[in-house]
């Protein structure tokens, strides 16, 4: 019977058809910053969010700084939106704004139903100077074990423009989070894409409000585990739910 | 626009198995029912056995939005006025688990006790009497 409701519902059947899709025609090349936030497969209806987040990576003398701003909104039970400026410190150490986003996350299972959580994200971006583009579509899978949860994140992405060349390239996160206290809870996180391979300790907790505001906070320090992948990035988000 | 057979295929094979894996194995869960009522969850404790998933359906006879939020159960879920939300809890082990309502986090609260239930004349009498109203808070 689960197996006839499950071909009721057609976003599942465009999600196996895409991911499959995905799967087809993804390569392994990449321009962008590989490390950055591990998306969990949840949307929470009249949920409202601001977000800062900041990625210093150090690789030989100088360090890369990138600060991103987003407005989020869910717009239905399963559907939230963001709105993201992205700026970057550049060579001359001018800070500016570098490109903008729209991110669409789709929780498609209720969570703890099924063996495990998915979700869906979907991004594209503009670089403001450079006329570049990217499109990505990721797929987020939540399990949890007792106390602890594994969350894996797979983004194939698609990028083209005046500066870049026209290509796929793929990306995964993974994060195992153990939820220790509300405000306190370690994990290990590993990035991988865009020839780059690193992992790292990250910390993370939830301050509640009145109602329904509460502010998140995550800090991570992601090593690079092989040549391609010097250096350590730094990778501080703060987020304001209300 | 495709370019080559790509290197992380099976990946993406695998987590397309894994999706449908997660549908097929699927069973039906024996369901709880909770009623919130003047910001008061009706029971205030449920009792649960351990290592099974339970469906818990929680009925918001309120006039207000309440959110169901639990760290100990790792669940966030909210609930409209006069309408019922559905949370999916477990498998758990032996324990307390404390749950809250969001917007009135001093009187709507609750928990799930989780035993260890091997048949039905384990549970203790006085367990499967319903606790009504909340549980007070100092």
């Amino acid at each position: 019977m689960k197996v006839l409701m499950f071909f009721k519902h057609t976003y599942w059947i465009i999600l196996v058809t895409l991911s499959f899709l995905l799967g087809y025609t993804s390569s392994v090349h990449a321009d962008g910053v590989v490390v950055d936030k591990v998306y969990h497969p949840y949307v929470l209806p009249n949920e409202r969010e601001v977000e800062w987040r900041l990625f210093s990576a150090k690789e030989s003398k100088n360090n890369k700084l990138g600060q991103r701003f987003s407005y989020g909104q869910s717009l239905t039970d399963t559907l939230m939106l963001e709105f993201y400026l992205v700026g970057e410190r550049d060579t001359y150490n001018d800070f500016s704004l570098t490109s903008y986003e729209v991110e669409a996350r789709w929780m498609l299972t209720e969570q703890g139903e099924f063996w495990a959580d998915w979700g869906l994200l979907f991004e594209i971006e503009k670089q403001q100077r450079k006329k570049n583009w990217e499109v990505t579509s990721g797929v987020l899978v939540e399990k949890e074990f007792g106390r602890t949860s594994l969350t894996f994140n797979a983004f194939v992405i698609y990028e083209w423009g005046n500066t870049i060349a026209s290509e796929f390239e793929t990306e995964f996160r993974l994060q195992y989070r153990y939820r220790y206290l509300e405000q306190i809870q370690p994990a290990i996180e590993l990035y991988s894409g865009e020839n780059y391979l690193g992992i790292g300790p990250a910390f993370m907790g939830i301050q509640r409000f009145d109602g329904q505001k509460q502010l998140k906070w995550e800090l991570g320090f992601i090593t690079g585990l092989d040549r391609r992948s010097k250096g350590h990035v730094l990778r501080i988000a703060v987020e304001y739910e209300f | 626009m495709i370019r080559r057979f790509p290197k992380y295929y099976t990946v993406f094979l695998l987590m397309n198995l894994l999706f449908l894996c997660s549908f097929i194995v699927a069973a039906k869960r024996p369901e709880y029912h909770l009623a919130l009522k003047n910001h008061l969850f009706y029971p205030a404790q449920i009792i649960i056995p351990a290592n099974q998933k339970i469906k818990l359906v929680i009925h918001n006879h309120d006039n207000s939005v309440e959110e169901f939020d639990s760290f100990d159960l790792n669940r966030e879920k909210v609930i409209f006025s006069q309408q019922k939300s559905i949370i999916f809890i477990g498998p758990l082990t032996v324990g307390e688990y404390n749950f809250f309502g969001e917007y009135h986090p001093n009187s709507a609260r609750g928990k799930v006790i989780v035993i260890e239930i091997k048949s039905n004349q384990d549970i203790p009498y006085q367990m499967l009497s319903p606790k009504q109203g909340g549980l007070n808070v100092n």
